[in-house]
């Protein structure tokens, strides 16, 4: 009958092999025993594995970082450089925005100036039409003035006027002629010696025509005395001479014409001396 | 693969030289990183996606890390110190995914490493300083300073060798230890551990190892900025 060796467990060895390695490590045999073939063959390894790596792995991976360092050294300068100029432009825009603001500063000081000026001129102007206007104004108001005072004279000279027309027509009288007479002989006694003259030259050739007329009858003495002043005065003889004549429209006194010359001295005369001069005026 | 767990197995030989599954795994690791580089870097745009958003930010990260500082030599550092990061990152992280081991819990692989920083120290010291210059400092201040110097250049090598090798391989044994004990699935809070000091480790590593190249590049200029202020005074 066939016996078979009993199967050694897989484990059974590895077990043994460890027992056997520790034993021979505890007693320090094999385990710090140097192998030289190991040891050269060792260094020569590493001195490979650095060849390698330094060409396969350490040169293009520095490579690699020093172009991605370089790329990111370029775009950071021209970053920079862009900044620099965005800076240069930012002073540049600044300064030009500030000399913009001088100029419309200066331009708008300029023309606040011209405006002033205008303003001025214009004001002086409107000052110098409103003075014009004024004086225009203020003359015209004179001249209106005048007017109305002017009117009212003429119009106060009439009525007054009317007025002594009515008064010394009522109140005209003989009494009131003879005194106008003796008022005239008074007055004709102190004319001028120029008048005096003329007077002489006008009525002492032609005595005839000497005319009185009187608003009342005159009295013979009354005549005498007349003549009598005319003589003395013309030095001509003028009694019996004169012709006499009565106006009612004289109200009193007389008038003497003599020749060219008309002497007045009587109230109608006078009045209408009087109405003469406010149409006069 | 006779106990490759934590002890980094033979694969195979050529000639002399033995293939470890260490060196598998960072062949593995350096292809992924060859193709994933060059996939990632065939079509890089301006405009990124987040994949080329997350590379780019790796990148610059590492770049202000070394701008940090040594400002003056980003450019110089950048290759081999990234590589430091990102090798160290992928390969502590490596050991999550099932059947692959980490090669920083090999010894050998980061005795490597710390070898190349050492020398690489020096490297950059001498370049940008001179041979003579760079010598100089280990001279300061005092010449009896030199011994300590250079058990200084040395213990901070093996440090960070040791430091990196026994944080990674102690993790990975306290998984197996777990498992061993536990039983399956039982080393996961341990793994998401892994993840933390994974990247720490990376950290720290790639950090020291820049300051170690910042302070060869700057000890000169250093001494030079204090004889000034001297001369100022």
């Amino acid at each position: 009958m066939l016996t078979l060796p009993p199967n050694p467990h897989p484990f059974d060895s590895f077990t043994a092999s460890i027992e056997t390695t520790v034993e021979k490590a505890y007693t320090g045999d094999t385990i710090l025993e140097l192998n030289w073939s190991t040891f050269i063959l060792e260094i020569i390894n590493f001195l490979i594995l650095i060849w390698i790596l330094k060409h396969f792995f350490y040169k293009p991976v520095l490579d690699v970082i020093a172009r991605r360092r370089a790329g990111i050294e370029k775009t950071i300068e021209e970053a920079s450089s862009l900044h620099s100029e965005a800076e240069a432009l930012q002073k540049q825009y600044e300064s030009r925005l500030t000399e913009w603001h001088q100029e419309r500063q200066a331009a708008r000081k300029v023309l606040e100036e011209e405006i002033q000026g205008e303003r001025e001129r214009q004001m002086s102007a409107l000052q110098t039409t409103l003075e014009e206007e004024r004086k225009k104004s203020r003359f015209a108001a004179q001249r209106q003035l005048q007017a109305s005072q002017l009117q009212n004279e003429k119009t106060a000279l009439r009525q007054g006027a009317q007025f002594a027309t009515k008064l010394l027509s009522a109140v005209s009288c003989p009494e009131l002629e003879n005194r106008l007479i003796d008022l005239f002989l008074a007055d004709f006694s102190s004319l001028s010696a120029e008048h005096l003259s003329k007077l002489q030259d006008a009525a002492g050739n032609s005595p005839e025509h000497i005319l009185i007329t009187s608003a009342h009858p005159l009295e013979s003495n009354r005549r005498q005395s007349l003549e009598h002043a005319l003589s003395r005065i013309l030095s001509v003889n003028v009694n019996g001479h004169v012709r006499y004549k009565q106006d009612k429209a004289l109200l009193a006194g007389i008038r003497i014409n003599a020749g060219a010359w008309i002497l007045r001295a009587n109230l109608l005369d006078e009045l209408k001396g009087f109405t003469d001069f406010a149409h006069e005026i | 693969m006779e106990n490759g767990v934590i002890i980094a197995d033979v694969v195979f030989q050529l000639g002399p030289i033995q293939i470890t599954n260490t060196v598998v795994t960072t062949w593995v690791i350096m292809g992924a990183i060859a193709v994933f580089s060059w996939l990632l870097t065939r079509r890089l745009q301006i405009q990124p996606g987040w994949v080329q958003t997350a590379a780019e930010g790796v990148v610059s990260t590492i770049e202000e890390s070394i701008r940090g500082i040594a400002p003056r030599y980003v450019d110089h550092l950048l290759p081999f110190v990234g590589t430091l990061w990102l090798f160290l990152i992928i390969a502590n992280l490596s050991g999550l995914i099932p059947g692959v081991h980490s090669p920083t819990r090999d010894l050998s692989a980061t005795s490597a490493l710390a070898i190349l920083v050492f020398l690489s120290v020096h490297w950059f010291g001498i370049r940008t300083q001179g041979v003579k210059s760079y010598l100089r400092h280990y001279l300061k201040p005092s010449p009896i300073m030199l011994p300590f110097h250079i058990i200084s250049e040395i213990t901070r090598t093996i440090a960070l060798a040791v430091r990196l090798f026994g944080n990674m391989m102690s993790l990975e044994m306290t998984a197996l230890l777990i498992l061993l004990v536990a039983g399956f699935l039982a080393p996961i809070p341990i793994l998401m551990l892994h993840i933390i000091e994974a990247l720490v480790q990376a950290y720290i590593f790639g950090l020291l190892a820049l300051i170690y190249v910042a302070g060869g590049l700057q000890s000169q200029q250093l001494t030079q900025q204090k004889h000034n202020e001297k001369t100022e005074e």
